[in-house]
């Protein structure tokens, strides 16, 4: 292996890298606030790809019925517990937004395909609709679950992901998608040719983890969410609740993995079932930063981008048995410092 | 959305209604993978399945089609349900290779004819009693690895780097390449493995290209074959590409894009069947099977995995009648003369020509491939 | 557990029944499915004492599915050996890998623990796809069939008999073990594992013995498979497989034995059901199952967190609890040391919280056949010495000796064996379990059943003797009436002299007691006072820390005082009562 070698497979991994470190952070963003672990975000991401594929091909995506199944459901969850507790007057603004703003957006969705509007339009419609996929997820099962142990919400998490990769397949069909390059131009560095395209990814990950850093390390309202984690009757005495919290934070968490998708679509074919594995290397980079903090969750993510890129080089029979055989040394780490922090505190 | 709904609950109401029973009927039991990793190849055989007639030699058909998920476990559950419950004359099935071994021990038990889909020479493998029962439509794999080791050597290909599936499918074509190769005086320099749903290649890629190949194979089935593809067309790679023909679907195109320009492959001749000389049998088999297919699912929507399911078809067109003569659907004495009827068939199908001896239960020869190249997001033959 | 020991056997017998009529009667197919129920009851019920009793969970079990089919598979068509020849060198190979990957991974704690199982999961599965003398991903082929005595098992009749056979043995068995001495601890560790260890039970042992026997269980399973389908490859071994055993489990109900019956049997059927119905209704294909099955899982979590299983056991009648028949007590645990000397000493025991100090220098001693009172303000440092001295806590500084052995490297389970017993501020009692078999837990230390004895029902004996040594625990303390209602159905006082009780059948040498009269009414207190007092007499020597100070004062035989972490003061209680600085902590801040 030369040196230039090494100078692309570095460069693959970082862009890999902060692909996984934007899912990081969805990670670390929804277990903060919730304690849900959230493995379906990949399908997330996986969605905002083919969305974006199904617009550019001018099909209505199947994102639309997606969107249609959930708002019905949430519909019918929403209006199951205002009865129950008897708070049927506050019935109709609620239904207005989990129901009424999906379907909108869906109904957008379907008509805007065949119209082909430019591209920035097609990329903010992505984002809109697996945005609302987000809350919607929560208000129908995570909600309802807010008191269960971390291990339960876990166990539902895996449950979700069947649902989704399951959806996946019946409203996107088996084979995959590209979307078109933002950009087609290089930057040559001596030896080195970079894509705009990788550098736009890496440039837009620190970015949004420079964001969520000051939005949740600095400002007060970011404080106050993750507050809501570790307390919740404290959340809601100080005025936040707790599921407008959770509402709020997997909007969030679903934008990320949405623009994860509309960023990794030109590098790579994505399928309905990509998800999965690119979650999980989201997941351990989130474990690198013990679930709570976002720098150390990217910088974890890049390291699974890195160590995957080199491990495909040397092995690639094995590369996914090596990147997820290391998890466990990193998994042990982790666990015995969070041990020791619990027994101080 | 709501119309669904009332098809589907009256079509349930159909269900719960009228439970198949066992008649004089034919009954024709398949299993395949319409969902799981090999979907991609299963989805055309499942479309083409629901493409074909209700009646044959004057006697109903009875289909049933049940998805295995690409799993073997639940392959051989489908197929002792189709004997058992279905009491099937004959199964259609599976997709993939290890499906299909795992089918073998039972349908043997069960002495029951099974005509697989799946490429691997070791399902009929003469040397195994068990495989008595068991034929297979689908090209051998090293059937098309010679074409296109043939076809390197006219190109002057003499290094060659391999990379494919981590998988059945692609640990099967890694192996033929290697002896095709070998025979046609051809070096295999590198061998890469990847994932389905990878979101990068970049490592073996460099790897392959390090090696510095005369031409490189690409061991995949559907979408994903274009990224390793793509990746090499992003480094620069200069040497032949070679794909095999389980990418050979209108997805593919698709995807790959200009990116596949002037990739070769070997593939059933259903394909190209507009650019066969009329003299050529498969052309009338491949037309009408295509015009039909077309018909239902969109102009280029064929491939050659469909057209495995339409010549399983095509073989029991033949045999079934002469079975038929002999004993009646739904019997022991049917289904053994079935298969006997079966070794002895010889029939043109979208693929090839098939000549079912009891040594060969392929029957396929060289009229089975042809090798196309990809322009324009159209196949063309090369003649 | 509520369920598995209330299953009346006519039930049982009715199962039993059933299996045998499936073969006979049903139609052929039902037997094809019989078989993969039975093949996956065993996998669910390794999970059932993983996940639902230790608390473990695991979404790797397909993993160890596919180590026994691959030994299995590799050693009898590399060589003719018989499968049963096989057999063993999978069960010992699964063993191996089960014992270091426990050795690793089960020191997780929380979700570190399952995230883990995926790895692992994913990580041996493509293993077994890349291996090439493996078969690769294509698989083995051309694997013998069993035999039993030259008797070839040739259809899935034979293998319908031989699969339930080995279900019902290993279900058999399963529950005989969470009826025994090692399934009290392992059900125990859901109530944490302070609590568990408070009893002698070593919980980090006893979870790598629970991961070790799901894991051959998922072995034995996958052995059968291996020769039932003669085939083997890598996808039925995958992390989605491993999912969805946890799913069998979990639907099932996690907490029962026959819960992995009832899910394995759930899954499987749905999954045919769906697969003839769901087509037709949605008028296409897809992978729809698993979405039913997750929206299943979802439903269940969210409605019935303990699967089907307790909505079946409710049908059945209950079996009514018997009296617990007479038997010779356990051996007492330790020699009664002579009156008054030193048990306990305290020396300049020292505990910070980061720059807080909890306890600072305290010193004190108990000695034998004496009740002294550790009492204090709120906040005064008196249940960080109780920590200190039951292991809870590390020392920061200073040392604390029993009987002249120095407890500070000592793991509370450790210190329990010395002959401590405590109970806990918290009431830690497992609220599904009758209260006979709470306090049994306490005599943990006094028996000496393992899993195998207990598993193959050779326990008895002593678990008859461990019966009555908790049965007269639970008469001392005068709960008599309540020994088979489930510890939840009681008030909270009353489980309070539960843990009182549970901490008496443990014999212990010193009796360690944080808090038992808070929340009991004046009779309730009267009583545990009697009952104390009783248990002096014996010799017993009891620390209590209290907040009743008119419960303390009639009580005990010395007091020490606490405050800001310091001893304030040290005597017989009317001389403390006295003491100008105890008055000024308890009266000069109100």
């Amino acid at each position: 292996m030369d040196l230039s070698i090494a100078a692309l497979l570095a460069q693959d991994g970082i862009t890999n890298g902060a692909i996984y470190a934007l899912l990081a952070l969805a990670i670390v963003l929804v277990f903060t606030v919730t304690r849900v672990i959230w493995i379906p975000s990949g399908e997330f991401l996986s969605y905002g790809t083919l969305t974006l594929a199904g617009l550019q091909l001018g099909k209505a995506p199947g994102t639309v019925g997606l969107l249609v199944a959930l708002a019905i459901v949430a519909g019918l969850v929403e209006t199951a517990s205002s009865w129950r507790q008897g708070a049927l007057a506050r019935l109709p603004r609620r239904l207005l937004f989990w129901v009424g703003v999906p379907l909108l957006i869906a109904l957008v969705l379907a008509r805007a395909a065949p119209l082909q509007w430019p591209f920035p339009v097609q990329v903010l419609l992505t984002l809109a609709a697996v945005t609302a996929m987000g809350p919607l997820q929560y208000r129908i099962v995570y909600q309802p679950l807010a008191d269960a142990s971390v291990l339960v919400l876990l166990i539902v998490s895996v449950a979700v992901h069947f649902v989704l990769t399951g959806l996946g397949l019946w409203f996107f069909g088996a084979e995959g998608s590209r979307t078109p390059a933002f950009s087609d131009a290089s930057l040559q560095a001596g030896a080195v040719v970079f894509s705009a395209q990788s550098l736009f990814v890496v440039l837009a990950s620190l970015l949004l983890i420079g964001v969520l850093y000051l939005l949740f390390g600095a400002t007060l309202y970011g404080k106050a969410l993750r507050a809501t984690a570790i307390n919740r009757i404290g959340a809601r005495l100080v005025g936040i609740s707790p599921s407008f919290a959770g509402t709020l934070t997997f909007a969030l968490a679903a934008l990320l993995c949405a623009f994860s998708g509309v960023l990794i679509g030109p590098i790579t074919t994505v399928y309905y079932d990509s998800g999965f594995l690119i979650s999980l290397k989201g997941f351990v980079g989130a474990i690198i930063g013990g679930l709570v903090s976002y720098p150390l969750a990217a910088a974890g993510a890049i390291l699974v981008g890195l160590l995957e890129s080199f491990s495909s080089f040397w092995a690639s029979a094995f590369k996914e048995v090596i990147v997820f055989t290391l998890i466990i040394p990193v998994l042990l780490w982790r666990s015995l410092a969070t041990r020791h922090h619990e027994e101080d505190e | 959305m709501k119309h669904r709904i009332w098809q589907a609950l009256a079509a349930f109401a159909l269900v719960c209604g009228f439970a198949p029973t066992a008649s004089a009927d034919l009954t024709f039991g398949v299993t395949l993978s319409a969902t799981g990793p090999a979907a991609s190849l299963g989805i055309p055989e499942k479309r083409t399945i629901e493409l074909l007639p209700p009646t044959l030699g004057g006697q109903k058909i009875h289909w049933i089609i049940l998805d295995d998920g690409s799993d073997t476990t639940r392959a051989v559950t489908n197929t002792r349900k189709l004997i058992t419950e279905d009491h099937a004359d004959a199964i259609i099935g599976s997709t993939v290779t290890p499906n299909s071994l795992a089918m073998v021990d039972v349908v043997a038990d069960a002495k029951t004819p099974m005509i697989s889909m799946a490429a691997s020479a070791r399902i009929i493998d003469p040397t195994n009693p068990r495989t008595h029962w068991v034929f297979k439509v689908p090209q051998n794999d090293s059937l098309m690895a010679d074409a296109i080791a043939i076809n390197m050597k006219q190109n002057g290909v003499r290094t060659l780097g391999y990379i494919g599936f981590n998988d059945a499918y692609g640990d099967s074509w890694l192996s033929e390449i290697k002896r095709s190769a070998a025979t046609a005086g051809i070096k295999v320099v590198a061998e890469e493995k990847y994932n389905r749903n990878d979101a990068s290649v970049t490592g073996q890629v460099l790897k392959l290209i390090a090696a510095q190949p005369d031409a490189i194979l690409i061991g995949a089935s559907g979408t994903p074959g274009a990224t390793p593809e793509k990746e090499l067309v992003a480094r620069h790679y200069k040497g032949k590409i070679y794909q095999t023909h389980g990418i050979a679907n209108p997805d593919f195109l698709r995807v790959c894009g200009a990116d596949c320009n002037g990739t070769l492959l070997p593939i059933g001749p259903l394909v190209v069947w507009e650019q066969l000389p009329d003299s050529n049998p498969i052309k009338a088999v491949a037309k009408q099977y295509v015009s039909e297919y077309e018909a239902k699912y969109g102009p280029g929507s064929r491939s050659s995995f469909g057209g495995h399911a339409y010549d399983a078809w095509m073989l029991l067109t033949k045999a079934v009648p002469v079975a038929l003569q002999k004993a009646q659907p739904g019997t022991p004495e049917f289904r053994a003369a079935l298969r006997d009827a079966l070794e002895q068939t010889t029939v043109v199908g979208t693929n090839g020509v098939f000549t079912m001896t009891p040594q060969d239960h392929n029957g396929m020869d060289n009229r089975a491939r042809v090798i196309v190249k990809i322009e324009n997001g159209k196949w063309i033959l090369v003649k | 557990m509520r369920g598995a020991p209330a299953v009346p056997r006519i039930a049982t017998a009715a199962f039993v029944a059933l299996l045998v009529a499936v073969p006979l009667i049903a139609p052929p197919f039902w037997v094809t499915l019989g078989n993969y129920i039975g093949l996956y009851s065993i996998v669910a019920l390794g999970l059932v004492l993983l996940t639902g009793v230790a608390g473990q969970t695991s979404f790797g079990q397909a993993a160890f599915v596919g180590l026994g089919a691959y030994t299995s598979a590799w050693v009898t068509t590399q060589a003719p050996v018989s499968p049963w020849l096989a057999l063993p060198m999978a069960l010992a190979l699964t063993a191996v890998v089960a014992l270091a990957l426990g050795f690793i991974t089960l020191r997780m704690k929380g979700h570190y623990l399952p995230l883990a199982t995926i790895a692992w999961g994913i990580a041996l599965y493509l293993t077994f796809g890349n291996l090439d003398w493996l078969g690769g991903h294509t698989g083995i082929g051309g694997i013998p069939p069993l035999s039993i005595g030259g008797f070839s098992l040739r259809n899935e009749r034979h293998y319908y008999a031989l699969i339930w056979v080995v279900a019902l043995a290993t279900l058999w068995a399963s529950r005989n073990l969470l009826d025994s001495r090692p399934g009290r601890a392992l059900r125990a560790m859901k109530g944490g594992l302070e609590m568990a260890e408070a009893f002698g039970v070593n919980g980090a042992r006893l979870k790598i013995v629970a991961f070790v026997y799901a894991a051959l269980l998922a072995c034995l399973s996958g052995w059968l498979y291996a020769h039932l389908q003669r085939f083997v490859n890598p996808t039925p071994f995958g992390i989605n497989q491993g999912i969805e055993y946890l799913f069998m489990a979990v639907i099932g109900g996690a907490a029962s034995v026959w819960g992995a019956v009832v899910g394995a049997a759930l899954i499987t059927i749905l999954k045919e059901v769906l697969q003839d119905v769901l087509p037709s209704l949605l008028g296409r294909s897809g992978n729809f199952e698993i979405v039913v099955f997750g929206v299943l899982m979802i439903v269940l979590l969210q409605f019935a967190r303990d699967g089907v299983w307790p909505w079946l056991a409710r049908l059945a009648p209950a079996r009514r609890a018997r009296a617990v028949p007479a038997a010779a007590p356990l051996p007492s645990r330790a020699a009664d040391p002579s009156r008054d000397v030193a048990i306990l000493t305290v020396h300049r025991a020292r505990k910070t919280f980061g720059g807080l100090v909890a306890v600072d220098d305290l010193s004190f001693e108990i000695r034998t056949g004496e009740i002294l009172g550790l009492i204090g303000p709120n906040g005064a440092g008196k249940s960080t010495t109780f920590g200190l001295i039951s292991g809870a806590l590390r020392l920061s500084g200073g040392d604390i000796a029993f009987r002249g052995q120095s407890l500070q490297s000592l793991t509370p389970y450790e210190i329990a064996r010395l002959g401590i017993g405590r109970t806990f501020q918290h009431v830690r009692l497992l609220p599904h379990m009758s209260v006979l078999d709470n306090v049994a837990l306490g005599a943990y230390l006094r028996g000496s059943a393992g899993v195998l004895r207990a598993a193959l029902r050779l326990d008895r004996a002593e678990e008859a003797r461990t019966r009555a040594v908790a049965a007269r625990a639970i008469e001392r303390a005068g709960l008599a009436a309540h020994t088979f209602d489930e510890a939840r159905s009681l008030p909270l006082g009353t489980q309070r002299i539960v843990e009182v009780a549970r901490a008496l059948a443990a014999d212990p040498v010193l009796l360690l007691l944080d808090e038992p009269a808070a929340g009991l009414r004046f009779l309730e207190k009267k009583a545990l006072a009697d009952l104390l007092r009783g248990l002096r007499s014996e010799g017993m020597t009891i620390l209590l820390v209290e907040h009743d100070m008119e419960f303390v004062m009639g009580l005990t035989d010395r007091l020490v005082v606490m405050d800001f972490g310091e001893k304030l003061a040290e005597g017989r209680p009317d001389d403390v009562r006295q003491d100008p600085a105890v008055l000024e902590a308890y009266l000069g801040g109100v």
